[in-house]
This record gives C-alpha cells, sequence and structure tokens, in this order.
C-alpha cells in the first residue's frame, strides 16, 4: 500500500465534504430529503463512466444463492441493510449469512473442496499474492478498478468499507486536555491511565509506537521493531490488550482504560450507542480497509462477482455508513452528508498512516515473533 | 498401599473382566467405536500432519517450536500456572473436603452443593464474573475505594493472581469430589484409636488420615493439573500476555497464521509432557488404584 497517493485521498475527502455541506445547507434540487441514503440515483451523475448496467440494473442468474461471509454484529448488519436486501430487492438473488468470516475457514473450505463461501468479507492482512492459491482473481470487466481508492484493489481483493486505527480517548480522563497524538499515548506523565491496544502484530501496535517515537507516517515501512519494542516497553505496565473489537469498546467504556487504540467504529459506539464521554483524535490515524475475496471453486462465482461490482459503485458503495461509520472505498461514492463527520475518509490529513499490507504479509512471521516475545516476557 | 492389598484387588478384577467379555461389556462398544473415530483417529491425523505439513516438513515445526523464544516460554508459564493452579485447589480443597467428612450428612449434602453450583454454570460465564469482581474499576476496587480503605485501584487482575483465582475457582470440584470419595470410606474409628493410644490429635491426623487420603490427593490433583494445561479463555482475560498458555499460542496458529503443522507440532508437544506428566506420577503412586479408588465404591 505503499503506492497509495495520499493526494488523491484528500481530494476525496475534500469532495466528500464539499458534498455534504451543499447538501445539507440547501433543500436538495432532486427533493431528496438529507437523510436519504447515498444510493440516490443523483449519486450517479458524479459517476458518468459508471457502466449503468452493473450498478442501476444487476441482473443475476434466476434462483442464484450466495452466501455472504463476514465479521456479524452490527457490522454485518449494517453490510445487510446496506448492500444485501437492496441487491436482493434488485436482482431477486437470496443470501445466506455467515457471521464468522476467518482466513482459516477459507483456507479449509478450498483445501477440502467444500466451497460454500462466495463473498467473504476480510481484513487487510489478507487477499494478497500470498493467499493466490485459495481465491478466485476478480473480475476487473465488471469491478471499476479505478474508481476505488488508489492502493486499495488488487488482483484477488477489493476494499469495500475504509476504516481507522484511531487514538479514542475518555475526556473525563484527561484533566482538560486533548491527546494531539500517538506521541500522549505513551506520555503518562501528562495522560496518567491505563492504555487500550490491540494484541495482534499486524493491527497498528508496532506503527503507532513508531509515529509515537517520531517517526513520520510515510517513513513507516519497512518497520523498525526494536525501536518499537523499545517504545512500546517505556508503557507496557499499563497496558490493557484487547483481542477483538467489542472488548476494545467495553474497556474504553468502562473507564478501564483512560486510552485506547480502537477502531473508529467501535470508539464511535462507545460515544454514540453507550453514551459514554469518549473522542477520537484522528490525528495518525491508521487508514484501512476490508476487502471482498471470492474463495477459490465456489460454483458461484459469476454471481459473487456481480455483486462484489455492485456493492463496490459509486451509488451503493456508501450504504452500510448509514448505519456503522465505516466508510466508502469508491472514490465518487456519497456517504449520507450527517455521517459524514465520522468517516475515517472525511478525517484523513498529512498525518494520516496507511499500512503497507504487502510488507506486513511478507513479514509476518518475524513481525509475529517479535510480538509474542515481547509480550510474553 | 501394601503389595498384597493391591494385588488382590487387581487380581479379582482380570477374573471378572474375563466372564463380563461375552456379556454386558458390548454395551460400552458404541463409546469405544465413538472414542476411535472421533478421538484416537483424529490424533493421529494431526500427529502426522505435524511432521507432514508443509509438505516434507520432518522435524522442521518442532525445530520451529523450540527455537522460538516465546513458544518455550510460554509452554514453561502453562505448566508453572499448573501447577500453582494444583496446589492452591489441594489448600483449599482438602480441609473443605476434610470437613464434609466430619459434619452431619445434611450438612456435608449442603457442602457438596456450594462446590457443584458453580460447576453447572459455564466456564465462560464465570470467567467474565471474575472480571467483574477484580478489574480496576471492578466491584471489588470500587468497594475498597468508597470505604477509602485504599487510595488507587489494586491490580487483582491481568496478573497471575487472577488467573490463578479464576482456574482454582473452576477447577476446584475436581479436586474436592475425588478428595471427599477417598475420605468418607476411611473408618473413623482408626483416628480414634490412635487418639486412645496417645497420639496427639494433629499426630493422629498426620500419622493415620492423611496416608488413607493420599489416593484422593493424587486423583484429584492429577485430574486438575492436566485439565488447568488445556486452559485457554481464563488466563487471556484474567490474565496479561505474560500468563499467555499454550492453547492459546495453538489457537493462534490455526486462526491467524493458518500454520496447521506448526499447531500440530505445538498440540503434540503438550501432548507428549501431559504423558511424561502422568508416568511420572504413576512412579509415585500407581494410577490405577487411584481411580479405582472412585469406580468400586464398597
Amino acid at each position: 500500500m505503499r503506492s497509495l497517493s495520499r493526494p488523491t485521498l484528500m481530494l476525496a475527502a475534500v469532495a466528500l465534504l464539499i458534498s455534504a455541506c451543499s447538501g445539507g445547507a440547501s433543500p436538495a434540487p432532486s427533493g431528496a430529503p438529507t437523510t436519504a441514503p447515498t444510493t440516490a440515483p443523483s449519486g450517479a451523475s458524479a459517476a458518468p463512466s459508471a457502466g449503468a448496467d452493473v450498478c442501476t440494473a444487476p441482473t443475476a442468474k434466476a434462483g442464484t444463492t450466495l452466501t455472504f461471509a463476514s465479521y456479524g454484529g452490527v457490522y454485518q448488519e449494517a453490510q445487510r441493510k446496506g448492500w444485501l436486501e437492496p441487491y436482493s430487492k434488485l436482482t431477486g438473488v437470496t443470501f445466506t449469512e455467515s457471521e464468522d468470516s476467518s482466513n482459516a475457514t477459507i483456507k479449509s473450505q478450498v483445501e477440502s473442496g467444500q466451497v460454500t463461501w462466495d463473498v467473504v468479507d476480510v481484513g487487510n492482512d489478507f487477499g494478497l499474492e500470498a493467499n493466490a492459491d485459495v481465491l478466485e482473481p476478480l473480475d476487473f470487466s465488471l469491478i471499476k478498478k479505478d474508481e476505488i481508492l488508489d492502493g486499495f484493489v488488487g488482483p484477488y481483493r477489493v476494499a469495500d468499507i475504509t476504516y481507522g486505527v484511531v487514538l479514542a480517548y475518555r475526556t473525563d480522563k484527561v484533566n482538560g486536555q486533548v491527546p494531539q497524538g500517538w506521541a500522549d499515548f505513551f506520555d503518562l506523565t501528562k495522560f496518567p491511565g491505563k492504555r487500550g491496544m490491540y494484541d495482534y502484530s499486524a493491527g497498528g501496535v508496532f506503527e503507532v509506537a513508531l509515529m509515537a517515537d517520531g517517526v513520520a507516517p510515510k517513513d513507516l515501512y519497512p518497520l523498525d521493531i526494536p525501536r518499537a519494542l523499545k517504545k512500546l516497553d517505556t508503557i507496557k505496565d499499563q497496558l490493557v490488550f484487547w483481542p477483538g473489537g467489542a472488548k476494545s469498546q467495553e474497556l474504553i467504556g468502562s473507564g478501564e482504560v483512560a486510552m485506547s487504540l480502537m477502531w473508529n467504529g467501535r470508539a464511535w459506539s462507545a460515544k454514540h450507542l453507550d453514551n459514554k464521554p469518549v473522542e477520537i483524535q484522528w490525528n495518525q490515524q491508521l487508514l484501512t480497509s476490508d476487502y471482498l475475496v471470492v474463495p477459490k471453486g465456489t460454483p458461484n462465482k459469476d454471481e459473487a462477482m456481480k455483486f462484489i461490482a455492485w456493492a463496490t459503485c459509486a451509488q451503493n458503495n456508501a450504504a452500510p455508513s448509514q448505519y456503522i461509520p465505516y466508510g466508502p472505498t469508491n472514490k465518487n461514492s456519497k456517504p449520507q452528508a450527517d455521517k459524514i463527520p465520522d468517516l475515517a475518509v472525511s478525517n484523513v490529513n498529512d498525518s494520516t498512516a496507511y499500512f503497507d499490507d504487502k510488507w506486513l504479509v511478507d513479514n509476518a512471521k518475524p513481525l509475529d515473533d517479535a510480538w509474542n516475545a515481547w509480550k510474553t516476557k | 498401599m501394601t503389595a498384597p492389598a493391591t494385588s488382590a484387588p487387581g487380581a479379582s478384577r482380570r477374573s471378572r473382566g474375563g466372564s463380563l467379555i461375552n456379556g454386558w461389556a458390548w454395551l460400552a462398544l458404541p463409546t469405544v467405536v465413538f472414542l476411535v473415530v472421533f478421538f484416537i483417529a483424529p490424533l493421529i491425523l494431526m500427529s502426522i500432519r505435524s511432521v507432514t505439513d508443509p509438505p516434507g516438513a520432518g522435524v522442521a515445526n518442532y525445530r520451529e517450536f523450540f527455537s522460538s523464544e516465546a513458544d518455550v516460554r510460554v509452554l514453561g508459564t502453562t505448566f508453572y500456572i499448573a501447577t500453582i493452579s494444583t496446589l492452591v485447589c489441594l489448600l483449599v480443597g482438602y480441609p473443605y473436603a476434610y470437613l464434609m467428612t466430619i459434619v452431619s450428612p445434611r450438612v456435608s449434602g449442603l457442602l457438596l452443593i456450594f462446590v457443584l453450583v458453580p460447576f453447572w454454570s459455564s466456564l465462560l460465564v464465570r470467567t467474565f464474573a471474575w472480571e467483574v469482581l477484580l478489574r480496576d474499576t471492578g466491584i471489588v476496587n470500587s468497594l475498597l475505594l468508597s470505604w477509602g480503605l485504599i487510595g488507587a485501584p489494586l491490580t487483582l487482575m491481568r496478573n497471575t493472581l487472577g488467573v490463578i483465582l479464576g482456574m482454582s475457582q473452576i477447577l476446584l470440584p475436581f479436586m474436592v469430589l475425588p478428595l471427599f470419595t477417598v475420605m468418607r470410606r476411611i473408618d473413623p474409628e482408626l483416628t480414634r484409636a490412635a487418639a486412645n493410644l496417645g497420639a496427639p490429635p494433629f499426630a493422629a491426623f498426620r500419622r493415620v488420615f492423611l496416608p488413607l487420603s493420599l489416593p484422593g490427593v493424587v486423583a484429584g490433583s492429577l485430574l486438575v493439573f492436566v485439565l488447568a494445561l488445556g486452559f485457554y479463555i481464563t488466563p487471556t482475560i484474567l490474565g496479561s500476555p505474560r500468563e499467555t498458555m499454550i492453547s492459546r499460542f495453538i489457537a493462534d496458529q490455526v486462526q491467524t497464521r493458518l500454520n496447521w503443522g506448526l499447531a500440530s507440532a505445538m498440540a503434540v508437544i503438550l501432548m507428549a509432557l501431559t504423558f511424561l506428566a502422568l508416568i511420572a506420577a504413576s512412579r509415585v503412586v500407581r494410577l490405577r488404584d487411584v481411580y479405582g479408588s472412585l469406580e468400586d465404591e464398597t
């Protein structure tokens, strides 16, 4: 993801904000209320190049059932309401869902020849060349590769939603100050209290330690592992590790930690759904995404490709962001105006960092070994 | 525990077994088939995978395990935590089981229920309950803070203390039940006789009751120790990464790293060491006597 062009993203973010402001300030000429879903046809005008058929009038073979696997919870519910249900209405495709997406399951399905998942939502650590033997190459005659944010699409995967790995903090535990970035996260004198941290070597732990130590976002890779661990040592006794998103939300919600590295959707949920005094510092966020992939050997390959093409179209891609603040990946997509401030893509600035997925996957073993050796010591 | 005493029941069991094979023993067939298909066969397949995945692996997975600083440390932690949990269970369980044998049958039944009730709720529920009690913003710390007994929250979890508390409570029934089964069959007249012959109470206990209860101690300790070796979720929730146990690492290899060869090797290593522990224990006490004492109630 080193090839990712930040100016493009910033432009996209600015465009989103402008469209939000105009949409919110003046009555929409088309008569669409500002709360209208982003799938409104007006979005089509922003993408004149988009082939109308795949995006606006998708078709499917009669009687098709697709199995969609994702991570469950509010997240999958947003994908269901934003994508699966509308797509069913348009095409007659029925969806079976699995809520326990995992790279291991894809591998075991392909290895055993019993592929039951057709479209799978996976994390940014999967779907690269390293996994080519278990994935179908995507059909880019249908999927509009050029409209996807630069660096967020590859031969076997296309990003479906964007999110940020952010610094979230309790407003009642920072003595009236605002932590400005990861340096403050590591500053126990200025901001006493425990810190929540993702227990996953490729989840941003090394990146945030390096940024706290003064490494510029663009210079993160190749990761200087010893330097990152040395920085992490300075707050090790105050770290509380979380294995998954729900736990991070609970840790900051209960006040066990004063700050946490979190996914922006979980921080948003802590604030808006659990009504906890939680805010996000967007500075130095790690912008990343989930991806859609197709396991190798699925009998519904063609229908899976059509669905993926439709879900990543400008008109449809932002639909789940109505329900959870995980943003679009299509540059021309227009999220609902009042949701825009909460999206990671809208908060991109000079300090924004990006994972280098290829480096992380190629170096997964040494990275994991270093992390395990450090954390168990 | 003298030689003639142990050989006699063994011989009688063999002769009884001979006559059983033709009749009632067939009832065990479904269980045997089930164990072979769903337990023995997968274990064999897993062991094979540990030397064939990736193709031509040989001992590579084992070499990788023993050359990894974290893997070896976590294996050590696993045995350390299992040992401490067993000792804590024994320290708490022994007096408790002893108490159950000296009170009236009604009180004894009540005490038994106290041990068993937590046994009926899921391990996960009890682990989360411990978390609600022990965390910085938990019930214990909140109370102590509001009473002014402490100025800052005590660290009761995310350390070895939390893990041992949680695991010991979950494992306690496996210690108390074997102990109680053995202790209730010890004739109280024996201790009384010792007292009559002039032994002070503690000496009577130490020289008469304690040796007779040893099979229960070994049975309970082995059960608790072996179960503790496989713990996974409790150390993750109540401990810090420093208390990570090997099952967690195995799961990581399966789910995150997709390295099933190494995961298989780790499982084989854990299994082999567990067997070694059992063999070591069997040199101290004959396992058949220990578990035999559980089955043939007289």
